[in-house]
């Protein structure tokens, strides 16, 4: 086991530059201490030929290559930036144009639906039959889906191509809502009799329903009756609640 | 425009005039010239570092092709950086780092494509020391010339046996004379540290290089 002397030493003699004086103490430990002395020459002899490498010179193209391939960098990545800038103004012109193509196709469908809309509407309103003075306690039934019917009364018929097309626009008016329409009160002053119908659809309901390939089906509801119903003319005619038990 | 009025400022100008002189040529302002756009100050910057750096580079990768590649990378690193420069340390510790670290990265690539090297037949698998690569040769030599080659190939040998972390600040120190703050400084570690593994590099180069002793 070495010396901590000795290792003082040779921590010291590792830490000089090659050349450099070591301290009084050192040198004298030097002269007593045969094997840091051995070491101290081996070392010297390992820094003189580690240092003797020297230096090895850049090939003379060097700063031509070193240009080159600068000059090839930047002018890559200047074409990668307007590539990269390019394909990006692209993808915003082709965004753009995708989303007014997309928002251009809604705005002229809805139209056209809404145009087609009012046009049955219209024509609802005008082939509506003018109503006969009601009695003010008739509930008004109205059924739309008559004005839809494709085939007549008298059985179906043949339907030519226009016929088809416009059945097939005028699909979406099946689903316009009447249901909106208040229900007739009957007051007691109005009831003449005790008796009193209950007013329900006097023609049966037909649905067609038709592809718009010319398949039409029609389906027949037959008349809803209810019959008629007895108003009671006083909650005393019903049965006396007995205080009795069963 | 200044003019010298005494004999003080007289005998002071050119000492004056140098200090400006190398205050516009240091590698501060080399750099901040070419982040200016001023490509001979770069220039400049290369033909001071381009030998040290390649030579720094060979010593590492005892391959001078592949040197010289990385020491033309190192460069076109810094001009590529040259706009995050920071004059926090000097020049020279900055682009020595860049290139130690292109160095390690090409030794870490070499281990991972198991490239089989001159010296590698000579090493064991099991990590244990490897074996004198060329023994030196009994018999005298002709040329006193020859036997310097001879040892500097087999010193440059020994090198690319250690372990990276022991070959970069031997190299730093032993070869091209730095000091144990600038090495700590590249090496992005203690003082402690790199006297420490530059002294166990020299314990392992000793033991190499025994016949040479």
């Amino acid at each position: 086991m070495r010396d901590t002397k000795c290792e003082t030493v040779r921590r010291e003699l590792e830490e000089l530059m090659l050349g450099d004086d070591c301290s009084m103490s050192a040198m004298q430990h030097l002269q007593e201490c045969g094997d840091c002395r051995e070491f101290h020459q081996k070392q010297t002899k390992l820094r003189q030929i580690v240092g003797g490498l020297g230096m090895v010179e850049a090939p003379a193209d060097f700063d031509f290559r070193l240009r080159a391939r600068l000059a090839h960098e930047s002018s890559s990545a200047g074409f990668h930036l307007r590539a990269m800038q390019w394909s990006f103004a692209t993808k915003s012109f082709a965004a753009a144009t995708l989303v007014l193509l997309f928002v251009g196709g809604v705005v002229y469908v809805r139209t056209i639906v809404n145009h087609d809309a009012k046009l049955e509407l219209a024509n609802l309103r005008t082939s509506e039959p003018p109503q006969p003075a009601a009695r003010p306690a008739e509930r008004q039934v109205v059924v739309p889906e008559q004005t839809h019917v494709v085939a007549s009364d008298n059985g179906p018929r043949q339907v030519n191509r226009s016929e088809k097309r416009v059945a097939a626009r005028k699909a979406p008016l099946a689903a316009v809502d009447f249901g909106s329409e208040r229900p007739t009160v009957i007051s007691n002053s109005q009831m003449h009799s005790p008796i009193f119908p209950i007013d329900a659809s006097v023609q049966s309901l037909r649905f067609s329903f038709d592809d718009g390939r010319g398949n039409a089906r029609t389906i027949s509801v037959p008349t809803i009756t209810f019959g008629s119903q007895r108003v009671l003319p006083a909650p005393a005619q019903l049965a006396q609640k007995r205080d009795t038990v069963w | 425009m200044n003019t010298l009025t005494t004999i003080d400022e007289l005998a002071f100008a050119p000492s004056l005039q140098q200090e400006v002189l190398e205050d516009t040529t240091s590698d501060h302002a080399l750099l901040e010239a070419t982040r200016t756009g001023d490509e001979d100050a770069f220039a400049e910057l290369v033909s001071r570092y381009r030998n040290q750096i390649t030579s720094y580079i060979y010593r590492m990768t005892s391959d001078y092709d592949n040197a010289v590649d990385l020491a033309q990378e190192t460069f076109v690193r810094v001009y590529r950086a040259r706009d995050r420069y920071q004059r926090s340390y000097a020049f020279s510790t900055y682009i020595y780092r860049i290139a130690t670290n292109l160095a390690i990265s090409e030794l870490r690539k070499r281990k991972r494509r198991k490239l089989v090297s001159l010296t590698g037949f000579f090493q064991s698998s099991d990590g244990a020391e490897p074996k004198e690569l060329n023994p030196p040769d009994g018999r005298p030599l002709q040329d006193s010339e020859l036997v310097d080659a001879e040892r500097r190939n087999a010193v440059q040998r020994a090198i690319g046996t250690l372990p990276e972390k022991y070959r970069a600040p031997l190299i730093l120190r032993d070869v091209d004379g730095r000091s144990y703050d600038e090495i700590a400084r590249i090496l992005e570690t203690s003082e402690g540290t790199v006297k420490s593994r530059i002294s166990r590099a020299r314990g392992f180069l000793r033991e190499k290089m025994r016949a040479y002793l």
